[in-house]
């Protein structure tokens, strides 16, 4: 009984969460904080129980429901997870649950802000759940909304880049975009603008393959299953696909929406938004391009090899040279994502598991950074590194967690992300040594740049001219305390931890889907005809 | 066979005749839903007036959109300075006029319809006799419809004169090569129904009439008579010129492209609510001639079915716009500052029907779209849905401008803005539209499938053949 609802529970939870929010008043805060606590919570078990209720042995697409929508139009509302999806569901609702009790505090408008990230959660397990293309793309689409509002009304103005002096510290790709304005509505315009172009150019990718196929369907089993595509129209429809859904990823040169979308988010916003959303896009060019059309994916997949070095080097540089907490995170966060392309880009077992393995391990380790920036800005209401420093006297528990997220964020073994990272940089070392040197060279500059930001921020204390200059400057600063501000850190690191040290159930379920797959994606050079 | 149109209401007093139309439009609705029901069929004065599942459907849409165009005029009436009876029935006289649009299936009653439709907004549009704005709105309608009427009546005589018949069957068989004369005819044809529906190039009326006209006269004028003038547009095209459609297929993919890219882009620039409505109507033309253009039964679907889209989206919209006026006497999109914190009801309505505009899903316009642009990907007109998608993500942005003033800015005003019950209703319908449509459009859909039936044994003559899509395999 349970296992046919799954899916549809998980998924609609958060919805039915902000609905019911639409009919409580504002007033009512703890009714307001209980609905979005209770309807996150729902997913956040049922997540749990999906990772271990999926049979790796079977493998292939569960839980599967399926509801017509449209016959005429070929759209029918289908549910279900492979062992790709499974993992980002899980992370999905993690940070969703988490993120509901990092904006506990929230003061101005608190029911808007919880009915805006339960709709953005939902939209991005709708992604990871559909099996079929229109919902995918009506998911993907929902999401960008709520992040427009998220911003835009909860969010804090980013650093002027024409305050910047020093040309290093400019995003040279973003400047250009970057005309005047440095405002929060103006990251909220751009980081719409940049996800609706992407997505309008993924969507005439879409009605090619629904038009292309001439099945009438766009059931993504059926069209993996039937559709034919080649030559000069499969290239233009991985292409468009590809870069369609990279811009969400973000792929270098593509990617300069967000960081500034990082930085101008509240909290929990850019938990999900680096957590989750940005693996929409990944997983979305795993599931249309890898799925539908195997052979592009081989022959064009170099170019994500290529691109992912740059995501990589660059993101690491300029978060490097960045002085807001919020933006080396963001940058990170980019670079990042390079490791998970180079993983999908080798095409091999081990690597293509390893990238969806660090895609959960990323949402766990970055989710963690952006919920302690997001503190340590509520109480110091500043992010400049430079003036912060010394506060790891005051918040000690705070200091631990970020010691743990950073460790998390570079890889240290006994966190999950250390086996993602090893996996994607062992499976990939055949095929493209040079970038995987790389990498590998990269994870140097992480860490320096994390530890740069872990010292300035919580241990670094400037010249002591006047005794206990820190302790006056910070005398209001507080650390996380109570229930409320420590569980979901802990939630958080716990997740990290166990599944460092237990990764066997994960590799297993991502397994089981991405062997098929890359039959597949092989099978057609090894006997020359498409399976 | 009949038709029902009984609602015709008695001048008895101000407020009650409003209420009183809204009861005679259900009972109209209710009749029109029992002909659907039960297929009652049929035509009038030898084929001159049809009364298929199409004429149905678009007399369901205008009555519909008169309902709440009803509904939301009974608040603005209080406020007329003068004629307050007069109003409805001028309006329904106007609904009654497109209604007969949709069931015109011959030239003398397409020009005798539509005139009959357009002679109510001449009056209404003027409405406000003591306010400029409304009396240059009046006369610059009247001297650009008048001159349209004009053109129509010389490519209908066109027409006639080269085939000798007058019934848009007929003239089907009639043509056969078609003449000079005879492509004059229909090309100034289709530049009347142009200005009615307001596609570039004959949209110039659009923005002033729409900026001076009273409010819900606006807003029933941006549905109703569009929606009349597609179901003749779609009759001329998918009937009578289905054998040409490799020939006007041009012009639309012209026109779609003109208007939703002039509509879209001249729209970021407006100040005013109405003036950006108005712009952003000429882009949803332009989105609904892509339909027209993808000259496949599955476009007159899309088009039936985005109209509904449109007609949520839209009432709605004015709707918000009439209330908040109501209280701040200002359609400026300044001063929507705030609205969120001023009335969260209002902005939220107001940021769904935006949002459906725009295309944004789970709403109406998002399905809608997609449908268009699935009929045009059919058609083989890649280049149009590209265009197409273009203006989505252009349209997004001053969408989002307003979004950002109602959301994001604070109100120079705190004071809350309150709006009447009828009010709320309506706006709680529109709403309501926008989300069944947008969620399980599934029975329109199939609606719509139905009401073209009779596009099903017409033989386009399209291009595929010339655009195929280059698939292999």
């Amino acid at each position: 009984m349970i296992d046919t609802w799954l899916l549809p529970l998980i998924l609609f939870a958060p919805v039915f969460g902000a609905v019911a929010l639409l009919f409580v008043s504002n007033q009512q805060r703890f009714l307001v904080q209980m609905i979005a606590a209770g309807s996150s919570f729902i997913s956040f078990i049922l997540s749990f129980y999906l990772l271990y209720a999926y049979d790796h042995t079977i493998g292939g697409y569960q839980f599967v429901q399926r509801f017509e929508w449209s016959e005429n139009l070929g759209i029918a509302f289908s549910l279900g997870v492979d062992g790709i999806a499974v993992p980002l569901v899980l992370a999905s609702s993690i940070l969703l649950f988490t993120g509901t009790f990092i904006s506990w505090h929230i003061k101005d408008r608190l029911k808007e802000f919880y009915i805006s990230l339960l709709i953005l959660a939902a939209a991005t397990i709708g992604v990871y759940v559909s099996l079929d293309l229109f919902f995918l793309y009506f998911f993907y689409e929902l999401s960008v909304l709520p992040m427009y509002l998220l911003l835009g009304m909860w969010g804090s103005h980013t650093k002027s880049y024409n305050e910047m002096k020093d040309t290093k510290k400019r995003d040279f790709v973003g400047f250009i975009l970057n005309f005047t304005s440095n405002s929060k509505e103006y990251a909220a315009m751009k980081l719409v603008l940049f996800l609706s172009a992407g997505a309008v150019v993924a969507l005439l990718g879409i009605l090619l393959i629904y038009v292309g196929s001439g099945l009438n369907t766009f059931d993504i089993p059926t069209l993996a299953k039937h559709s034919e595509f080649s030559g000069t129209m499969a290239t233009i429809i991985w292409l468009l696909i590809f870069f369609g859904f990279a811009s969400i990823a973000p792929l270098w040169p593509l990617h300069s929406w967000s960081p500034v979308g990082h930085a101008a988010a509240p909290a929990a916003t850019s938990m999900l938004h680096a957590g989750v959303l940005m693996k929409l896009g990944h997983f979305s060019i795993i599931r249309v391009g890898y799925e539908i059309l195997p052979e592009a994916t081989r022959d064009l997949m170099p170019i994500a090899a290529v691109l992912c070095v740059f995501s990589i080097i660059y993101g690491g540089w300029v978060a490097y040279s960045q002085n807001d907490t919020k933006y080396v995170i963001g940058y990170s966060s980019s670079s990042h994502m390079g490791y998970v392309f180079l993983g999908m880009a080798a095409l091999t077992y081990v690597s293509l598991t390893g990238a969806v393995l660090y895609m959960f391990a990323h949402a766990m380790a970055t989710g963690l950074l952006f919920a302690l920036a997001g503190w340590v800005y509520d109480q110091t209401h500043t992010r400049d590194i430079p003036s912060l420093g010394g506060l790891s006297k005051k918040m000690p528990f705070a200091t631990g967690c970020f010691v743990v997220a950073v460790a998390a964020s570079f890889g240290l073994p006994g966190t999950v992300s250390f086996i993602g990272e090893l996996m994607i940089l062992l499976g990939s070392w055949n095929k493209y040594p040079v970038q995987t040197i790389i990498a590998v060279l990269a994870i140097v500059v992480t860490l320096a740049y994390l530890l740069r930001m872990l010292r300035g921020v919580f241990f670094w204390e400037p010249g002591k001219t006047i005794p206990h200059e820190t302790e006056l400057k910070w005398a209001h600063v507080q650390d996380t305390n109570g229930f409320v501000n420590r569980m979901p850190l802990l939630v958080m690191i716990a997740c990290t931890i166990y599944f460092g040290i237990f990764p066997g159930q994960f590799i297993d379920v991502i397994g089981s889907s991405v062997e098929p797959l890359l039959a597949k994606i092989h099978g057609g050079t090894e006997s020359g005809v498409l399976p | 066979m009949l038709l029902a149109v009984d609602a015709i209401p008695s001048r008895v007093s101000k407020k009650i005749i409003g209420h009183l139309s809204i009861v005679g439009l259900c009972a109209t609705l209710v009749t029109l839903i029992w002909f659907y029901v039960n297929e009652k069929t049929g035509s009038l004065f030898n084929g001159m007036y049809v009364l298929d599942t199409m004429a149905i459907y678009f007399k369901i849409f205008v009555v519909v959109s008169t309902i709440l165009v009803a509904s939301m005029s009974i608040d603005s009436i209080e406020r007329f300075p003068a004629f307050k009876g007069e109003y409805y029935f001028l309006v329904l006289m106007s609904a009654l006029g497109a209604m007969l649009m949709a069931s015109a299936n011959d030239l003398v009653s397409i020009f005798v319809t539509l005139e009959f439709t357009t002679f109510g907004f001449y009056i209404l549009v003027a409405y406000l006799r003591e306010d400029s704005k409304s009396n240059e709105a009046g006369l610059k309608f009247f001297i650009l419809g008048a001159f349209t009427a004009g053109i129509l009546a010389f490519g209908i005589s066109l027409i006639y004169g080269a085939t000798g018949k007058l019934i848009l069957t007929d003239i089907a068989q009639e043509i056969g090569e078609p003449s000079a004369a005879l492509i004059a005819g229909f090309l100034l044809l289709f530049a009347a129904l142009g200005f009615k529906i307001g596609a570039v190039p004959l949209h110039t009326w659009i923005p002033d009439v729409y900026h001076g006209a009273p409010t819900p006269v606006t807003a029933f004028l941006s549905v109703a008579p569009k929606g009349a003038a597609l179901a003749i547009l779609l009759r001329i095209f998918f009937v009578t010129l289905s054998g040409f459609s490799a020939e006007w297929v041009w012009l639309l993919v012209l026109v779609a492209i003109i208007s939703m890219t002039y509509g879209n882009i001249v729209a970021i620039a407006q100040r005013n609510m109405k003036r950006l409505l108005a712009y952003s109507g000429i882009a949803q033309i332009g989105n609904v001639v892509i339909g027209l253009a993808a000259a496949n039964k599955m476009g007159g679907e899309s088009i039936m079915f985005y109209l509904w889209a449109y007609l949520f989206a839209n009432l709605g919209a004015f709707a918000v716009v009439i209330s908040v006026a109501h209280v701040i006497n200002s359609e400026e999109i300044e001063d929507y500052n705030g609205l969120n914190r001023r009335s969260p009801f209002l902005a939220f309505a107001m940021l769904l029907f935006l949002l459906s505009l725009a295309g944004v899903p789970p709403l109406a316009g998002f399905i809608a779209k997609l449908y268009i642009f699935v009929a045009a990907m059919k058609a083989g007109l890649i280049a149009l849905v590209i265009v197409g998608l273009i203006n989505v993500v252009i349209s997004m942005y001053y969408y989002l401008i307003v979004v950002k003033k109602m959301y994001i800015n604070e109100p120079s005003d705190p004071s809350p803005v309150t709006i009447s019950p009828i009010m709320t209703v309506g706006i709680s319908v529109a709403i309501a539209g926008t989300l069944i449509l947008g969620i399980y459009p599934k029975p329109f859909i199939a609606w719509t499938v139905d009401a073209t039936q009779m596009f099903n044994h017409i033989n386009f003559i399209t291009m595929t053949q010339s655009l195929t899509l280059p698939f292999g395999g």
